[in-house]
C-alpha cells in the first residue's frame, strides 16, 4: 500500500515526459522530409559558391562537403569580372524609388479607405486590391509600349515606374487594414486641439501607424524583389539590371555556366531578402487572406 | 448600401447630409464636414488611384487593341487585323500544347502543393519545442526571390553533374552517366514537364502550408473538442469540422496561388525556356518569346490574353468573397 502510495507522484510524471518526448520525436520524423526538401537546396548552393571550380566536377567523391579548401573567388569574379556591384545599387535604388512611390500613394489611399467614411470605399479598396491580381504576363507587352514611349527602356527606371503597380494595390490594402485599427479618439482629440483632417493624419495618426508604413516598405522592396518577367522584358542593358536578372543572364555565355558565381550572386541577394520577407510574412499572410479568417 | 454601411457606424450624420443634398444644394452642401471629407478623402485616393489606372487599367485595355492588330517591336504604326492574331493562335500546333501543358503544370502542381501543404500545416500546428525555428526554415523557398532558387535548381538538376543524380546513383536506383538509365531531367519531354512542376511545388507548399495554418488556428478548440466528446473520429472532424470552417481561407490562399502559378514565366524560362521540343512550354513563355523574342506584339498579346479566361473566374470568385465578409 505505502509503496503504491510513493511510486504514484514518481511514476506519473516521468509516463508524461515519456508520452512528451515520443511526440516530439514524432513529429520531428514527419518534418524531416519537409525540412530537407526547404533547406537543402540552400544548403547546396552556399557549398556550390565556396567551392573552387575543379571541386565541383567531381562525381567520385560525397559532393555535399569541400574537398579542395573553400575559396572567396566565386565572390571576387562578381565584383570584379562583372557588373554585379552596378546591379546591387541599381536594386537598391529600385528598391528605395518603389517604396518611395508606393508610401506616398498608398499611405493617403489606405487612410482614407479606412478611415473617412467615403461613398463607395469598399468598393474602392477592394477594386484597387484586384488590380494586384492582374498578372504581370497579361500587362507586359502593352507596358513595354509605355516603357519605350517614356523612354525608359533599357533603364531601371522603368522598373521604378512598373514595380508599384504591384506594390501600391497590396500596399493599400494592407495599409486600410492597418489605419482601420487607430482608434479615433486620438484623431479627434488632435481635432480638438486645432489641427485640421490634414494635420491630424500627419501629426498624430503617420506617427503612431510607423509600424504599418515599415510593413509598406518591406512589402515594396520584397515584392519588387519577385519580379523577372519586367526586368527581363524591360531592360537588356548589362549594367541597368537589377541584381536577379543580372544574375540569370550574365553569368550564363552561351553553354558555359559560371555555377559558382551563380550561386554566390544569387545567394548575396536572396539571403537577405528571404530573410527579411521571413520576419513580415505573416503580414503577408493576413494581408491576403486576414479578412477571411475574422 | 456600401454607403449607408460606411456611415452607419460611428458618423450618423453621414447618410442622413447625404440625403438632404439634393434639397439645399446651392451653396451649403459644398461647405458642411461631409462635403469637405469626401473632398480631402478623394483628393488622398486620387494619386493611388490615378497610378493604377495609368499603368494597370490603360495597358489593360491596350493589350485589347495590341491583340487585335499587327503591332511589332520597332514599327510605330500598327494596322487592325481583327481576330487574326487570335486565329493564328489558335491555328498553331506550339500554342494548343502550352495550353495543355499549362493546364497540367498548374492542376498537378496545385494538387502537388495542397497535400504537401496540407501534411506540413498539421505538423506545424502541433505545440512542439522549436516550432518558430523549424517555420522559419520551411518558408524559405517562398521567401527567396524566385529567378534565385530556380538558379540554385537549374545546377541541382545539371545534365552531369546534377547533385540529384549523385545521390540516385550511389542509391544504385539509376544508371551510370550516359547510359540511359541516366535522367536528364531538363533535357527529357516527360522529366522536363515534371522538373519545373517540381520546382513551382517545391517554392509553393510553404505558402499554402502557412495558409492553412491560419485558417486552422482561426477554429475555435472547443469546437474540435465538443466533435471528440461527440465521439467524432479524426477523419470525421477533419472532414465534417475542419474542412468547412477553413473552405474560405484555404479557397482564398489557393485563388492567389493558382493566380501566380498561371502567370509565372520565370521557373519554365530559366529551366528549360519551353523546351526540349516545347514539353515545358507554356502560355507565359510562349507569349513572351513572340511578344519581344519574336518581336511580334500583336501576337504576344493575343497569347497572354488568353490566359484570361483562366484567371477571370479565379478572380471573379476572390472578389465575391472578399466582398462577402466585410459586413
Amino acid at each position: 500500500m505505502a509503496t503504491v502510495a510513493v511510486a504514484t507522484p514518481y511514476r506519473a510524471p516521468r509516463t508524461e515526459r515519456a508520452k512528451s518526448i515520443r511526440r516530439h520525436v514524432l513529429i520531428y520524423l514527419g518534418l524531416l522530409p519537409f525540412l530537407g526538401l526547404a533547406v537543402f537546396p540552400i544548403f547546396w548552393m552556399l557549398v556550390t559558391a565556396l567551392k573552387q571550380e575543379p571541386d565541383l566536377y567531381r562525381m567520385d567523391v560525397v559532393p555535399f562537403w569541400f574537398h579542395l579548401p573553400p575559396t572567396w573567388k566565386n565572390f571576387d569574379f562578381l565584383f570584379h569580372r562583372t557588373s554585379y556591384g552596378d546591379w546591387i545599387v541599381n536594386t537598391m535604388a529600385i528598391a528605395f524609388w518603389v517604396s518611395a512611390i508606393t508610401l506616398l500613394t498608398a499611405v493617403p489611399a489606405g487612410y482614407a479607405l479606412a478611415r473617412l467614411r467615403l461613398p463607395f470605399a469598399e468598393n474602392l479598396g477592394i477594386g484597387i486590391f484586384m488590380t494586384y491580381l492582374v498578372p504581370g504576363i497579361i500587362l507586359f507587352l502593352p507596358l513595354a509600349r509605355v516603357v519605350s514611349t517614356l523612354e525608359l527602356q533599357d533603364s531601371w527606371w522603368s522598373l521604378v515606374a512598373v514595380y508599384p503597380t504591384i506594390t501600391i494595390p497590396f500596399c493599400t490594402w494592407l495599409l486600410m487594414g492597418f489605419f482601420k485599427t487607430v482608434p479615433f479618439e486620438i484623431e479627434e482629440a488632435a481635432m480638438v486641439d486645432g489641427c485640421g483632417q490634414l494635420g491630424a493624419l500627419l501629426r498624430v495618426v503617420l506617427p503612431v501607424s510607423w509600424p504599418g508604413l515599415i510593413t509598406a516598405v518591406i512589402f515594396s522592396f520584397t515584392l519588387s524583389m519577385q519580379d523577372f518577367l519586367y526586368a527581363l522584358a524591360f531592360v537588356s542593358v548589362s549594367d541597368q539590371k537589377p541584381v536577379p536578372l543580372g544574375v540569370a543572364t550574365e553569368l550564363i555565355r552561351g553553354d558555359v555556366y559560371f555555377w559558382g558565381s551563380l550561386m554566390a550572386g544569387a545567394l548575396l541577394v536572396g539571403v537577405p531578402v528571404a530573410i527579411v520577407y521571413n520576419l513580415f510574412l505573416d503580414k503577408f499572410i493576413s494581408g491576403i487572406t486576414g479578412a477571411a479568417i475574422k | 448600401m456600401s454607403q449607408i454601411a460606411a456611415g452607419g457606424g460611428p458618423s450618423p450624420g453621414a447618410p442622413a447630409t447625404v440625403a438632404v443634398g439634393g434639397r439645399v444644394r446651392d451653396i451649403s452642401w459644398w461647405r458642411t464636414p461631409t462635403a469637405r471629407r469626401y473632398l480631402f478623402g478623394y483628393t488622398l485616393l486620387a494619386p493611388a488611384v490615378l497610378y493604377v489606372a495609368l499603368l494597370v487599367g490603360i495597358p489593360f485595355v491596350f493589350s485589347l487593341y495590341l491583340a487585335v492588330s499587327d503591332a511589332s517591336v520597332g514599327v510605330p504604326v500598327a494596322r487592325f487585323v481583327g481576330l487574326e492574331n487570335f486565329k493564328a493562335a489558335l491555328e498553331n500546333s506550339a500554342f494548343w500544347t502550352a495550353v495543355r501543358n499549362t493546364v497540367v503544370f498548374t492542376l498537378g502542381a496545385g494538387i502537388m502543393k495542397g497535400l504537401l501543404g496540407t501534411a506540413l500545416a498539421f505538423l506545424l500546428i502541433q505545440p512542439f519545442k522549436g516550432r518558430r525555428v523549424v517555420r522559419a526554415l520551411v518558408v524559405i523557398p517562398f521567401t527567396l526571390p524566385i529567378a534565385v532558387s530556380v538558379l540554385g535548381w537549374k545546377w541541382m538538376f545539371d545534365s552531369q553533374f546534377s547533385v540529384i543524380n549523385w545521390a540516385l546513383s550511389r542509391l544504385n536506383l539509376i544508371g551510370a552517366y550516359g547510359s540511359p538509365e541516366w535522367p536528364v531531367w531538363l533535357g527529357q519531354p516527360a522529366l522536363a514537364l515534371f522538373s519545373v512542376m517540381f520546382v513551382n511545388v517545391w517554392r509553393g507548399f510553404p505558402f499554402s502550408a502557412i495558409v492553412l495554418m491560419a485558417g486552422m488556428t482561426s477554429i475555435p478548440p472547443e469546437i474540435i473538442d465538443a466533435g471528440k466528446v461527440d465521439g467524432a473520429t479524426f477523419l470525421q472532424r477533419f472532414r465534417k469540422i475542419i474542412v468547412p470552417m477553413i473552405a474560405p481561407i484555404l479557397f482564398i490562399g489557393s485563388a492567389f496561388d493558382t493566380v501566380f502559378t498561371l502567370s509565372d514565366l520565370s521557373i519554365v524560362y530559366l529551366l528549360t525556356n519551353g523546351g526540349p521540343d516545347g514539353a515545358t512550354e507554356i502560355l507565359p513563355t510562349l507569349a513572351y518569346n513572340t511578344g519581344i523574342k519574336a518581336g511580334a506584339l500583336g501576337r504576344g498579346a493575343a497569347i497572354s490574353l488568353s490566359l484570361f479566361p483562366l484567371l477571370l473566374p479565379l478572380m471573379i470568385l476572390l472578389l465575391r468573397t472578399l466582398r462577402r465578409r466585410q459586413y
